[in-house]
């Protein structure tokens, strides 16, 4: 008796629910900065991809993946509301130019450091990678200490602007790895750089 | 050959760590109940907590919780998710990736990172009811949780009562 009371209580629970609703579903959304990519859901029965923002697609697992009817905005929102609201915005990059042989940032590049400001402030940052890199001019070694310089000298910049030195990790790889692969005391500018990375 | 041993000790020291070490990600926001399991003892989670390989990331009710992997990607869950993070290999010099994620239940939003911009085929997202293959992007998932935990739910929660 209390097996049929339960079994009552389940069906009245499906029914209010929306039993017929999909229940597995995957949405294609347009990136962060607005482009839309693909995605395929697979299984033994079959495979479907979509390609435009919003296309979804749906299985119970015991049927082939197919495409469906987007969900209204309403639904979407209240399915995905909460991990919608705590995804965080994506990690940015930024690469500072530095003179030949100096801890000295290209103009350019000083004016960068206020986008970098904004970019932690956006993102609540407590995680700021600082990486100096050096071109092949001159030993390795010395390479080493110029890139571990410029990126200190990016770091110290950096706090005096307001950030917390707690959220700065410094590191440096002299001349070993170089956005543009050039021979040995080879004078190449886009290699001596900072990365930092905003997560 | 003291010095042979002590030298071969130091570079095992200085080069094994970067190769097999589990470290993948962190968590970067968090509210509500999340917790990280880890050796099958349930963590709480808290901003800035450190994700390992074998790690599965729940949350309970009123939980919501983001991870981001070394390569940027993006995990963000809503209430009642649980993400299992199976394999991650992010070695960029080397082109070796590797991407082994399970969506266990819940809802999700998925955000590619470098290894869905440079090796996409090594990505996979797994779920009860079916894999999931990315080319650089973002999807939302709601995966319903299968009937066994259904079922299973009411004696857990009297036995934690």
């Amino acid at each position: 008796m209390k097996r049929l009371h339960n079994t009552l209580y389940l069906l009245i629970l499906l029914i209010l629910s929306g039993c017929c609703s999909p229940k597995n579903v995957f949405v294609l959304l347009p990136d962060q900065d607005g482009e839309v990519g693909e995605i395929a859901v697979s299984n033994k029965e079959g495979s479907v991809t979509i390609n435009t923002a919003g296309a979804t697609i749906s299985t119970t697992g015991k049927n082939a993946p197919k495409e469906v009817r987007p969900l209204s905005k309403k639904k979407f929102q209240k399915l995905f509301a909460n991990a919608l609201a705590i995804e965080p915005l994506q990690p940015q990059s930024f690469l500072l130019y530095f003179k030949s042989s100096t801890t000295d940032l290209q103009e350019s590049s000083k004016q960068l450091l206020q986008e970098v400001i904004k970019a932690i402030k956006q993102r609540n940052s407590l995680d700021i990678s600082i990486i100096g890199h050096a071109d092949r001019t001159g030993s390795k070694s010395y390479n080493i200490t110029l890139s571990t310089k410029r990126a200190k000298q990016v770091s110290d910049l950096l706090v005096n602007m307001g950030i917390n030195p707690q959220y700065l990790f410094v590191d440096s790889h002299g001349e070993g790895n170089p956005l543009i692969p050039t021979a040995d005391n080879i004078s190449e500018p886009k290699n001596r750089r900072v990365e930092i990375i905003v997560k | 050959m003291y010095k042979i041993l002590i030298s071969t000790l130091l570079l095992l020291t200085v080069t094994v760590p970067s190769y097999a070490t589990n470290f993948a990600g962190s968590i970067k926001n968090l509210e509500g109940q999340v917790y990280v399991k880890r050796n099958s003892a349930d963590i709480p989670g808290d901003k800035g907590m450190k994700i390992y390989i074998k790690d599965t990331v729940w949350t309970g009710s009123d939980g919501s919780v983001s991870i981001i992997l070394l390569d940027n990607t993006i995990f963000s869950l809503g209430p009642d998710s649980e993400l299992a993070l199976d394999e991650f290999i992010y070695e960029p010099a080397n082109k070796h990736f590797s991407m082994l994620v399970r969506m266990m239940k819940g809802t999700f939003v998925y955000l590619s990172g470098v290894i869905g911009k440079l090796s996409p085929e090594s990505i996979n997202i797994v779920t009860p009811v079916g894999t999931i293959s990315v080319r650089g992007t973002r999807f939302a998932a709601q995966v319903a949780p299968n009937q066994m935990t259904i079922n299973n739910s009411p004696a857990t929660t009297n036995s934690t009562e």
